[in-house]
């Protein structure tokens, strides 16, 4: 089994409303852990039931991994002002995420994305949590 | 602790059953039967909305609770250490909800229905949630497929009316979960749903029996009011690339047995992401699930009264026996079953052993040949269907000046051609996947019966040779023949005439229009496994390699290794795509067992990655074959495929495991 430790931060924990996952995001996620992941986004994935960002990051050992960062829907996304057409390969972001309750999984769950060379953000304002 | 919350987690079967007998009981009155008329039954076709208002319909589960679920050891332990993110493997990320939460599952439901246009009754009912497929209910008094029939998410459902209750009954579904959190069933349960209708209430009792996971059926009840007009989402879904980040396509998230720390969170600090705070008011003991801990009694521990240990409850045991309804799925009857594949395909079920039979215009082709003592009938099985697939008689469709074609006329002389067709081509070539006996057993009988194609070379005509040829690895002759001078194990008629040694082997010509390719798979079984993929047809005849009636049989003296396995395994969900909604498309023959697809095969790999991880984490630790084998690091799987005697026992696949990994290091 992979064996790799996450760099995780004690976390201040947003309560989120009622989520309509397909499966349970506290189940799969640590949401009491926080990871910060900030490299270079190579795929985007603008779909249902959940979308994902993957981004290539390095993890503690500074190791470059590929994240997948589990993301909210379309329909979410869409009301929130986010297009498939929003991010793109290449772009240099900041994650931060819930990772995976998987020892060894380069998996985390959305809390926040920043994109610095325009600043777009997503994450924190109302209703900006995955559902 | 709050003794009304505690007590509302054991009347909550009482609540189901009462409701169950109260529904009989009003039907009797309100079904408007009477002398010479038929009851009339509500008619149920329409949308609804879920009522309910409980964590399993709300999304967020937390892990590890499994309050209400009368799990056994196994089932607690598959549970603790299978986690969510199996959703985002390549092979599950488009699966919809299980069967047993389905109902609870959220987005509401369609109920349509098809109508015999004459009489008018209802012939099938369709169920349709927002993430699933389409789900018939058969009213039509069809019987459940074999055994030996696909698995599917919905699986097989038929149904009847008793009074205004719609009893479904479904068989033929895939391993998954009870409701979401984590806790896992086997493929092995069948699922019985009452659903009755008052007025613009719809309630569905759903009853699971998992003779494997459970001490007894897990039952709950799910409510639907009318939503006439609302129009149901059917969200696709386009799953293509494995969600588990990394790079190992082929990755198996789990837990190691006593490494999921975090089941009993929910209980000590609750969940952030939901509104329910720390539920520290369920004893630990009830929050693990079990028999006991479902019924009223189970109340008279809480004080301290009495100890759950010498408490007893009503026993109400699973119907169904896991012993048969594994053994059916590969019957050793001594007859031969034909269950129709996909494109050329068909699969024979020869005694307990499966062989594939790609049936055209060209010919036969056979992946394997079964055991000897069947050779007769599948050669007469294998006729009867080639005379059926290619040359079955016909009636004459046109006469006299209304025919087409050369003739331009009917007569007797063509209704004789049409009554008495030229018989079908016999078997063209034989592929083994294995040396082992009841796979190429019949290699010499049937090749014998075949004939082979023979190149004249420069000039000549292409001819029929005698015998068909037989195709394998040649480490398969190597176990089957012996060195100069020794006695070998088999005739020399039952041996491989084409051997291969590279990764691959392609039949020299399309055979029944479609490429057929023979893949190698080193130290799997043994050091001569291969698989066969029809490219056209999508089909892949696995040999031993899968099984879903047993944990492959490795042979380690033979070559054999579990990661050969797992990566045969792997490299058929390399080559397989599933249909929609994670199953379908490629159909994958078993060596032994039911007609699967990919999800089957994840199931399986995924089992033998866990039990690998396992017992390699044991030898880590120091521990002896005795020590690991004491330490029943396959429980949760031994019900499904292990046995404790025969041929392979669990023991046996622990010590190859085990001996694998040793020899690896």
């Amino acid at each position: 089994m992979r064996k790799v430790l996450l760099f995780v931060i004690a976390a201040t924990v947003v309560v989120g409303p009622a989520a309509h996952a397909h499966h349970s995001y506290s189940a799969t996620y640590d949401v009491s852990q926080q990871v910060t992941l900030e490299g270079k986004l190579v795929q985007f994935v603008f779909k249902n039931p959940h979308s994902f960002v993957t981004v290539q990051a390095p993890d503690q050992k500074g190791v470059m991994q590929r994240w997948s960062v589990e993301w909210s829907g379309t329909g979410q996304l869409t009301n929130q002002g986010v297009t498939r057409e929003t991010l793109k390969p290449g772009d240099e972001v900041v994650v931060l995420g819930n990772p995976s309750r998987v020892r060894g999984e380069f998996k985390a769950l959305m809390v926040n994305l920043k994109r610095p060379s325009d600043g777009f953000t997503w994450g924190g304002r109302t209703g900006e949590a995955v559902d | 602790m709050d003794m009304h919350k505690a007590n509302r987690i054991p009347t909550a079967g009482l609540v189901l059953v009462a409701a169950m007998l109260g529904n009989a009981l009003v039907f009797a009155q309100l079904d408007g039967s009477g002398p010479g008329r038929a009851p009339a039954p509500p008619d149920i076709a329409q949308e609804w909305r879920l009522d309910n208002n409980e964590r399993d319909t709300f999304g967020q589960a937390p892990l590890g609770d499994y309050t209400g679920i009368p799990f056994n050891d196994a089932g607690r332990m598959r549970s603790d250490t299978t986690p969510e993110s199996i959703w985002g493997t390549l092979e599950y990320q488009c699966r919809p909800h299980s069967s047993p939460h389905q109902w609870r599952g959220l987005g509401g439901a369609k109920i349509l229905k098809e109508q015999d246009p004459i009489t008018r009754e209802v012939s099938v009912y369709h169920v349709q949630f927002m993430r699933s497929l389409d789900r018939p209910i058969f009213m039509d008094g069809r019987p459940h497929p074999p055994a030996w029939a696909p698995h599917t998410w919905t699986g097989f459902s038929t149904g009847e009316w008793i009074g205004n209750t719609l009893k479904v009954t479904t068989t033929h579904l895939k391993d998954g979960f009870l409701r979401r959190g984590s806790p896992q069933t086997t493929d092995m349960y069948a699922m019985t749903e009452f659903i009755t209708r008052h007025d613009d209430i719809l309630t569905i009792v759903t009853v699971i029996d998992d003779p494997i996971y459970l001490d007894q059926p897990y039952i709950h009840s799910t409510t639907y009011t009318v939503a006439s007009g609302t129009s149901l989402t059917a969200e696709q879904c386009n799953g293509s690339f494995a969600e588990n980040g990394g790079t190992d396509r082929h990755w198996v998230p789990h837990f190691l047995p006593g490494e999921n720390a975090a089941l009993t969170e929910w209980l000590v600090k609750g969940d952030p992401r939901s509104p329910v705070g720390p539920e520290n008011w369920v004893p630990l003991e009830a929050a693990r699930g079990g028999v006991k801990t479902i019924y009223p009694e189970y109340r008279s521990t809480l004080n301290g009264a009495v100890s759950i240990n010498t408490l007893t409850v009503p026993a109400l045991r699973s119907v169904v026996s896991p012993d048969t309804v594994i053994a059916a799925q590969s019957p050793r009857d001594g007859q031969v079953h034909v269950l129709p594949v996909q494109g050329n395909v068909y699969m024979l079920v020869a005694d307990g052993t499966n062989i594939t039979v790609s049936v055209g215009p060209e010919g036969v082709a056979l992946v394997n040949t079964g055991g000897p003592q069947m050779s007769e009938k599948i050669l007469a099985t294998v006729d009867q269907l080639a005379r059926t697939v290619v040359a079955a008689p016909a009636t004459n469709r046109c006469f006299g000046a209304t025919c087409p074609g050369v003739w331009g006329w009917s007569s007797p002389y063509i209704n004789t051609i049409i009554s008495s067709p030229s018989p079908p081509r016999s078997i063209r070539s034989i592929i083994n996947t294995s040396a082992a006996a009841d796979h190429a057993g019949g290699n010499e009988k049937l090749a014998k019966a075949g004939s082979g194609f023979r190149a004249g070379g420069l000039g000549g005509a292409v001819a029929n040779v005698e015998g068909a040829p037989v195709i394998a690895h040649e480490n398969v002759l190597n176990r089957l023949s012996a060195p100069a001078g020794k006695q070998a194990p088999t005739a020399s008629g039952s041996w491989p005439t084409v051997t291969y040694f590279d990764e691959f082997y392609k039949l020299p010509t399309t055979f029944n229009g479609e490429g057929v390719v023979v893949y190698h798979e080193p130290a799997a079984n043994t050091d001569g496994d291969s698989i066969v993929l029809f490219r056209r047809s999508e089909v892949i005849s696995a040999g031993d390699i899968f099984s879903t009636v047993s944990y492959p049989v490795i042979d380690i003296a033979r070559g054999g290794s579990v990661q050969g396995v797992i990566a045969g395994l792997n490299h058929i969900l390399d080559l397989a795509f599933a249909e929609y909604r994670s199953q379908g498309g490629t159909w994958i023959v078993p060596g032994h067992g039911r007609l699967s697809d990919t999800a089957d095969v994840a199931s399986y790999r995924n089992m033998i990655v866990m039990i690998r991880d396992r017992v390699q984490d044991l030898i880590d630790k120091g521990m002896t074959l005795q020590q690991v084998k004491a330490a029943r690091s396959s429980l949760d799987f031994d019900g499904r495929y292990g046995s404790p005697t025969g041929p392979w026992t669990t023991d046996m696949f622990i010590e190859a495991v085990y001996r694998s990994l040793q020899e690896k290091q």
